[in-house]
């Protein structure tokens, strides 16, 4: 079984990405089964998605803990423990991340040699406009790097599924197009296909002689403070830089701001103070992108940018 | 539209529908709840394009969704309708009134763990807490036996045996995000195994004046009634294999009450219900492979229960374990209780049963815990003293739940994790 992890952020396509590895291996006749992770995200979350593809029934659900092919749409996940983008990491035979600058990555040096980049941003842009609409090219990277999906299945999925989401028939032709070229760009990863079953070659198998189960937890009752579902850490949540989930970013230009202070009473986050002499200041690690202060700024001072590292 | 046969990947939400939409269902009363609402959205969208006859209502939630599908099967139409636990069981008073009436529709659940802590992943605390209101209970493991049951739903509901509802329960996410491949049959294979709908109440017509539901004050009468519905529900039992070879006849796959996967020969036995089944199923081929003599009961019916099934497949067995995706604080995992119930007294029962919850909340049950699980079994031996239930939960996810207790704020447990 070949078990893929896609990782990005809420809007990116990661769902619809995953949704194209599984029905490409579908149609290319193997066993596929797909599944979006989310909860209570929003846009700009961290979030996943997982396909499974054999040649027989799938005997896995819920979570792909050790995955095979991981994913990777934004790189700056990298850098959040909490997306759990390198979970099980060691084990997998490859890591594809979309980015432009491989070099600079934040990840151990076990990893990097497993690494497979490519900057598929800059692609989606020139052929779709939009650089978030990564869901085509995204599954396209993946179908290739599995190698055992043909093109053919890999665009029929495109069109299915881009036309369930309800991507209008003019921009399918587009969404191919960019596919066949990031399923040029890729090499295929060495595979396995017995007939049977289909299999990347695994770095390192889990020693699979003796089944007792790894170590189990023993938890005993530990008192209503502790057990009982409250926070008593107030303002931790500061910690957390939602900024990153910002697409786009609200800068403030000084000169025409009239200090009327509509910004910093709308602001849905808080995230807008005054300075000492009443300027709006905006705190990026918590921004979220909205840009209702853009809508409601009186005189216009208030223009968007491109977050080009977050996306 | 008519509908020709299909071979689709489907997640289980979309499934439940496509199994509405072969009944031909007359009304959907709904109201939304995560991770349920992709059914209704989808049934919504088939009434509103005209792919569907009928009436699709919101109503203001699950309470007036219950009690108007109710009234509309007592008035002579199929109903389905769907929700998931807060849902469920803000809905229970009802779920006990639409048995009582007799009235037979179905209702698909989609598992989530209940409030508090709120949580969306799945477990079935929802759908355990009906298991007593009179539903029968069919619980599916791939989204293929979410579509497949609910055709057989109609008919076990509709049957004059029978004559109560159906809860079809699907695991949230497991199923109900996941796709799979389905098989979808022709509307007219579909409508051939089910027929039209038959109303045996006498519905409501200004000709013909009746009262349905109505009070019961004394308590003689109030027992037969009661007794009746537990009949009706046990005659599930002798309906539900013709129901299944009819439906294997026409369809091709077929369903037994209990599924017993390479369970001929084997010591040890682990029951369950629900998705993880294919999880459970793997490692049985684990265990298998390295020659240990081991093999899975599945319940699909857990109402009525198949004592008697239960029974065949659990006597003479060295060790039975049962995963229970549920917890009953001050008991421990339900199904538990009612598998050691059904082989209370049997001469050659299982010599050691062990009980295990895990899976809460939709928690993975990782290839180590069903190892553990396994291997708790083979050395379990009747001679021990009782063995409390046990939370399955790995090393690593107790650090991880330790680290959340600490930047919660949450100083020095009383106990510490240990292997
Ligand atoms: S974009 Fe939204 S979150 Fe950011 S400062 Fe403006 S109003 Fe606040
Ligand atoms: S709303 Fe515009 S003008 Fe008013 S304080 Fe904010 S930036 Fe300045």
């Amino acid at each position: 079984m070949i078990r893929v992890r896609l990782h990005g952020r809420g809007g990116h396509g990661v769902k619809t990405a995953g949704r194209i590895v599984g029905s490409a291996a579908f149609h290319a006749g193997f066993h596929g089964q797909d599944a979006p992770v989310y909860g209570a995200e929003r846009r700009g979350a961290a979030v996943a998605s997982y396909a499974w593809i054999d040649r027989g029934p799938i005997r896995e659900r819920g979570v792909i803990a050790r995955p095979d092919l991981i994913v990777i749409a934004d790189e700056t996940l990298l850098a959040d423990p909490a997306s759990g983008v390198l979970a099980g990491a060691e084990t997998a035979t490859a890591l594809f991340v979309n980015t432009d600058r491989v070099e600079a990555l934040a990840l151990p040096d076990s990893l990097r040699s497993r690494v497979i980049a490519a900057d598929l941003t800059s692609r989606t842009l020139a052929a779709l406009g939009r650089a978030a609409a990564l869901s085509a090219s995204l599954g396209a990277a993946a179908v290739r790097l599995l190698g055992a999906v043909p093109l053919d299945a890999l665009l029929q999925a495109i069109r299915d599924e881009l036309t369930a989401i309800g991507v209008a028939p003019t921009e399918l032709g587009k969404n191919e197009q960019l596919a066949r070229d990031v399923f040029a760009l890729l090499q295929p990863l060495a595979f396995a296909d017995t007939g049977k079953s289909l299999s990347l070659a695994a770095q390192s198998a889990p020693a699979a002689s003796e089944r007792t189960g790894g170590s189990m937890a023993q938890v005993g009752y530990e008192g209503v403070m502790r057990g009982t579902p409250s926070i008593l850490s107030g303002g931790n949540s500061a910690a957390r830089h939602t900024g990153a989930w910002r697409v786009q970013r609200p800068v403030i230009d000084p000169a025409l701001c009239s200090r009327c202070g509509l910004c910093f009473v709308q602001c849905p986050d808080g995230v807008v103070s005054l300075d000492a002499e009443g300027y709006p200041v905006i705190d990026y690690d918590h921004c979220k992108g909205c840009l209702l202060c853009q809508r409601v700024c009186p005189v216009g001072a208030i223009h968007e940018e491109r977050e080009t590292r977050a996306w | 539209m008519v509908d020709g046969g299909m071979r689709k990947l489907l997640t289980g939400n979309a499934a439940a529908a496509w199994g509405a939409r072969m009944a031909r269902v007359d009304y959907v009363p709904a109201f939304p709840i995560t991770p349920q609402t992709e059914i209704i959205e989808l049934l919504s969208d088939w009434f509103g394009d005209g792919t569907l006859r009928g009436k699709f209502v919101t109503l203001d939630s699950e309470h007036s969704m219950l009690t108007a599908a109710g009234a509309a099967a007592a008035a002579g139409v199929r109903v389905f309708t769907a929700t998931s636990s807060q849902g469920l069981v803000y809905g229970l008073e009802l779920l006990y009134t639409l048995a009582g009436w007799r009235v037979p529709l179905v209702l698909v659940n989609v598992s989530r763990g209940l409030s508090a802590p709120i949580t969306l992943g799945p477990d079935h605390n929802d759908v355990l807490a009906a298991r007593d209101t009179g539903f029968l209970q069919l619980h599916a493991e791939t989204c293929q036996e979410v579509f497949d049951f609910i055709l057989m739903a109609y008919r076990l509901a509709e049957s004059p045996a029978v004559s109560v509802p159906v809860l079809v329960n699907l695991d949230g996410f497991q199923l109900s995000f996941t796709r799979e491949a389905v098989e979808l049959p022709s509307a007219e294979q579909a409508g051939r195994f089910l027929g039209p709908f038959q109303p045996l109440h006498p519905g409501f017509r200004h000709s013909r004046p009746v009262a349905q539901g109505v009070a019961v004050l004394d308590g003689a009468t109030y027992s037969y009634f009661r007794y009746q519905l537990h009949r009706a529900v046990e005659n599930a039992l002798t309906e539900f294999p013709r129901v299944a070879a009819e439906f294997a006849e026409t369809f091709g796959r077929s369903y037994s009450p209990l599924e017993l996967y390479r369970a001929d020969d084997a010591e040890l036995i682990l029951v369950m219900i629900g998705s993880y089944a294919t999880k459970a199923k793997a490692a049985v081929d684990r265990w298998r492979a390295a020659g240990r003599r081991v093999g899975l009961a599945r319940l699909r019916l857990v109402r009525p229960l198949p004592v008697a099934e239960l029974r065949r497949a659990l006597a003479g067995r060295r060790a039975v374990g049962v995963l229970d995706q549920n917890l009953a604080p001050g008991l421990g995992g339900i199904l538990f209780q009612e598998v050691a119930g059904a082989v209370a007294g049997m001469a050659n029962g299982p010599a050691v049963m062990r009980s295990f919850v895990g899976g809460l909340g939709g928690k993975d049950v990782s290839d180590d815990e069903f190892d553990h699980l396994l291997s708790t079994l083979e050395a379990a031996r009747p001679e021990d003293p009782p063995a409390d239930v046990e939370l399955l939960m790995t090393q690593s996810e107790w650090l991880q739940v330790a680290r959340s207790l600490t930047v919660a704020g949450k100083e020095g447990g009383d106990h510490a994790g240990s292997s």
